[in-house]
C-alpha cells in the first residue's frame, strides 16, 4: 500500500514538472500581441557540447537585439537524427516564419528540410550541411582553412623549423579530417616535423594521457598543435604535471576559441595561440532578418577566423 | 608426484591475474620504444610506472567501489555518471562559490552517499533490479551534473558571478603534482590507500565474509541471519561514495569541472573488475584481484599511448584483451 502512495506520489509529481514546462514553452510562442512579430524555429542538434552552447548563446544575444521584431524558439535535439526530424515538422506545423537548424547528420535531415523550404519556409542551415540545394541560404566556417592558418601561424612561430605533437580530434569526423589536412598545407615546405600525433577524440582526458606519452618519448618538443582547446590545455596540464617547467617553453595551439574556454586559456598564457571557429549564431539571426524583409541572400556564406594571441586577446582578436 | 604437480598447477591457477599481468609487463618491455635523450627503455622509468598509476587513480577508485558491489552478484552503472556529478559539484561549490576545499569535499562525498542510498534502497527495499536502478541513476546525476552547471564546463570565469575568476585553487594543483620526495601524486596515494583498506575490509572483517555469503547465495545468507537488504545499502552507498571521490580527483586532474567527465567509465570499472578476475556472478573474487585488473588495463593502455598507436586498432586490441581474460575467468569458473 505504502509502495503504491509513494509510486503514485511520484507520478503525479512527474506529470506537475511535465506541465509546467509545457506551459512555459506555450507561453513564448502566443506572446505576439497585436503587432507583428518574427517567430524563428531553431534545432540545435544537441547541447552537450560547450560550442554548441556558445551558438545557441549567440543566437539568443543576437535576437535580443532586435526583440521588437523576431522571436526564436529553441530545441535540443539531444544528439538524436529522428527527434531532429519530428522538430523540423513541429515547426511546419507551428506555422513559424523561418528555421534554423544546425543539423546533426546531412542526409536524413535533407528531406524534413526541403519539405519546409518547399511550403515556403525559409531555412538557414548552419554549421553543418544538407545535401542537395533545398534550403534557403547555408552558414558555416572553413575547417580547411582554420587547419592553414594555424600551420602557417606555427611556420612564423617557430622559424621555420621544429618538433611538433599533433594532438588530433576524432578523425572519423569531418572538422577532425579537415583540421588535421589544412594544418599539413600550412606547414608545408617548412621544417616543421610532426613527431608523435593521436587521436584524441575531441576530450581532454585522452588528450593529456597521449601527452604524457608524447613527454615521455621526447626530450624536445617546441609546439603541441591541438585540434580543439580543451585538447590543449589538457597537453598543457600534462606538461605541467610532469614537472619539469616544460609546459612554459613548449607552444600550446588550440582551435575553437569560446570565450570562457580557449580565449581564456590564452588571456591566462595557458594558450599561446587559439583559433577561433565561429558558431555563426549572430550571422544566422542577421541573415534572417533579411530574408524576413525580403532582401537577397547568398546561397553560401563562409565564415572566416579570428586568431587570438596574448598582445590582441584584450581587443577580441584579429580576423584572418 | 603426480599429487605434487597437481597441487602446483592448482596454485598457479590462483595467481593467474598476477601471471597476466608480468606477461603484459614484459610486453611492455619488449615493446617501448626508447626515450631520445638517454636510449633507455621509456617504460621501465620510475617516471611511466607512476604515471600509469597517475592516469588509472579515477577508474581505480571506481573499479574499488565496483568490486563490492560486483562480489554482492550486483551491478553499479552509474558510477561514472557520479563522478561527472561530484566533479561538477566540486568545482562549483570551490570556484563558483568560493567554498573551502573540506566542506566541499565533504558535501560532494554526502551527495555520492545519497546516491549510493537510493541506489541500495530501491534494489534491497523494492526489489529493483540493480542494473535498472543504476542506470536511472546514470541518468538522472548526468542530468543533475549538466542542470547545476548551466551545460558548459565549471572552470575559473566560466560564468560572470563565479567568486574565483583568476585559476583554481591551490588545491588542484597540490592533488595531481608529485609529491616532493616520493614523487607519488596524492591523487595516486588516495587511491592506492582505499583499494589497500577495502582490500583489508574484505578480507579480515564480517562485512567482507557477508558479501562473499550474499553474492554466493543470497537466500542462504539471508536464512543465516545476516541483514542481507541493510549490506547491500551500505555496500552501493561505499560504491558510490568512491565515485564521488574520483570525481574530486577528476576535477584537480582537469583543472575543471567537466560536465561529460566519466562518461562510459562505469564500462572500465566493470572490465578491470572481471579481468581481474572478480565473477560477475557474485560471491567470488576480491579487491587485489581488482587491483590487478586495473594495472593489467593501465599498462596495455599505456603501451599502446606510448607507441601512438592508431585508434582503430587500439580499440581492436583492448577489445581482444577483454575477450581473453573473460575466457580465462569462464574455464576457472567451470574447473571449481
Amino acid at each position: 500500500m505504502k509502495r503504491i502512495a509513494l509510486a503514485l506520489a511520484f507520478a503525479v509529481l512527474v506529470v506537475c514538472a511535465g506541465c509546467g514546462k509545457k506551459q512555459q514553452q506555450a507561453g513564448q510562442v502566443t506572446q505576439t500581441p497585436g503587432k507583428k512579430k518574427w517567430t524563428i524555429g531553431m534545432s540545435q542538434c544537441n547541447l552537450g557540447e560547450p560550442w554548441r552552447v556558445q551558438m545557441n548563446k549567440d543566437i539568443e544575444e543576437a535576437a535580443k537585439q532586435h526583440a521588437d521584431e523576431i522571436e526564436v524558439i529553441f530545441k535540443d535535439a539531444q544528439n538524436k537524427t529522428e527527434v531532429q526530424q519530428a522538430q523540423v515538422r513541429e515547426f511546419i506545423q507551428m506555422g513559424v516564419d523561418l528555421i534554423i537548424i544546425s543539423p546533426k547528420e546531412a542526409r536524413p535531415l535533407t528531406k524534413p528540410v526541403a519539405e519546409a523550404y518547399q511550403k515556403g519556409i525559409p531555412v538557414i542551415v548552419l554549421d553543418r550541411k544538407v545535401e542537395g540545394d533545398q534550403y534557403t541560404c547555408f552558414i558555416g566556417a572553413d575547417n580547411v582553412k582554420i587547419g592553414r592558418e594555424a600551420g602557417k601561424y606555427l611556420v612564423k612561430l617557430l622559424g621555420g623549423k621544429g618538433k611538433v605533437v599533433e594532438l588530433k580530434g576524432l578523425m572519423t569526423s569531418t572538422p577532425g579530417q579537415e583540421r588535421h589536412q589544412g594544418f599539413m598545407e600550412g606547414i608545408a615546405g617548412s621544417q616543421i616535423e610532426i613527431i608523435f600525433d593521436a587521436d584524441c577524440q575531441w576530450l581532454e582526458p585522452i588528450a593529456q594521457r597521449e601527452m604524457q606519452s608524447a613527454l615521455a618519448r621526447f626530450p624536445q618538443i617546441d609546439a603541441v598543435y591541438a585540434h580543439n582547446d580543451p585538447s590543449a590545455h589538457g597537453a598543457y596540464l600534462a606538461a605541467r604535471q610532469e614537472g619539469k617547467g616544460r609546459e612554459k617553453t613548449i607552444k600550446f595551439i588550440g582551435i575553437d576559441a569560446l570565450p570562457h574556454e580557449g580565449v581564456r586559456y590564452v588571456k591566462e598564457g595557458i594558450l599561446t595561440a587559439t583559433f577561433e571557429y565561429p558558431t555563426g549564431g549572430k550571422e544566422a539571426i542577421e541573415t534572417a532578418l533579411k530574408i524576413l524583409k525580403g532582401e537577397q541572400v547568398p546561397k553560401n556564406i563562409t565564415l572566416g577566423t579570428r586568431i587570438y594571441t596574448r598582445e590582441n586577446v584584450e581587443q577580441g582578436g584579429e580576423p584572418l | 608426484m603426480q599429487n605434487r604437480w597437481h597441487r602446483f598447477l592448482e596454485k598457479l591457477n590462483d595467481y593467474r591475474g598476477v601471471i597476466a599481468f608480468v606477461a603484459v609487463f614484459v610486453l611492455g618491455i619488449i615493446f617501448s620504444p626508447r626515450a631520445l635523450n638517454t636510449g633507455l627503455p621509456i617504460f621501465l622509468s620510475w617516471q611511466t610506472q607512476l604515471a600509469i598509476l597517475y592516469e588509472y587513480s579515477e577508474y581505480g577508485l571506481l573499479a574499488t567501489g565496483m568490486t563490492l558491489v560486483i562480489l554482492t552478484g550486483g551491478i553499479d552503472l552509474s558510477v561514472g555518471s557520479v563522478l561527472g556529478l561530484s566533479a561538477v559539484l566540486f568545482s562549483l561549490l570551490t570556484i563558483g562559490y568560493g567554498w573551502g576545499v573540506a566542506p566541499a569535499i565533504g558535501a560532494v562525498l554526502l551527495t555520492g552517499l545519497a546516491c549510493g542510498l537510493m541506489n541500495g534502497s530501491l534494489i534491497a527495499r523494492f526489489k529493483m533490479q540493480p542494473f535498472v536502478a543504476t542506470l536511472a541513476m546514470m541518468t538522472a546525476a548526468r542530468g543533475a551534473a549538466k542542470l547545476i552547471a548551466g551545460g558548459i564546463k565549471v572552470q575559473p570565469g566560466g560564468q560572470p558571478w563565479y567568486v574565483m575568476q583568476e585559476g583554481t585553487p591551490s588545491f588542484f594543483l597540490w592533488m595531481t603534482s608529485a609529491l616532493p620526495g616520493i614523487g607519488v601524486q596524492p591523487s595516486t596515494l588516495i587511491f592506492l590507500v582505499c583499494i589497500l583498506v577495502m582490500a583489508a575490509l574484505v578480507r579480515y572483517t564480517a562485512y567482507g565474509r557477508w558479501l562473499y555469503a550474499i553474492g554466493g547465495n543470497e537466500e542462504a545468507a539471508r536464512l543465516s541471519g545476516i541483514r542481507v537488504g541493510a549490506v547491500k545499502v551500505l555496500t552501493y552507498a561505499l560504491c558510490s561514495m568512491f565515485a564521488a571521490m574520483a570525481g574530486v580527483l577528476n576535477a584537480c586532474r582537469q583543472d575543471l569541472g567537466d560536465t561529460e567527465a566519466g562518461m562510459t567509465y562505469e564500462l572500465d570499472a566493470i572490465a578491470a573488475v572481471v579481468i581481474g578476475g572478480t565473477s560477475l556472478m557474485g560471491g567470488r573474487g576480491g579487491m587485489m584481484f581488482t587491483l590487478i585488473g586495473v594495472l593489467i588495463m593501465a599498462y596495455i593502455n599505456k603501451i599502446l599511448s606510448l607507441n601512438a598507436v592508431e585508434l582503430a586498432p587500439r580499440m581492436v586490441i583492448q577489445g581482444i584483451i577483454i575477450t581473453i581474460a573473460v575466457l580465462i575467468q569462464q574455464k576457472r569458473g567451470r574447473s571449481s
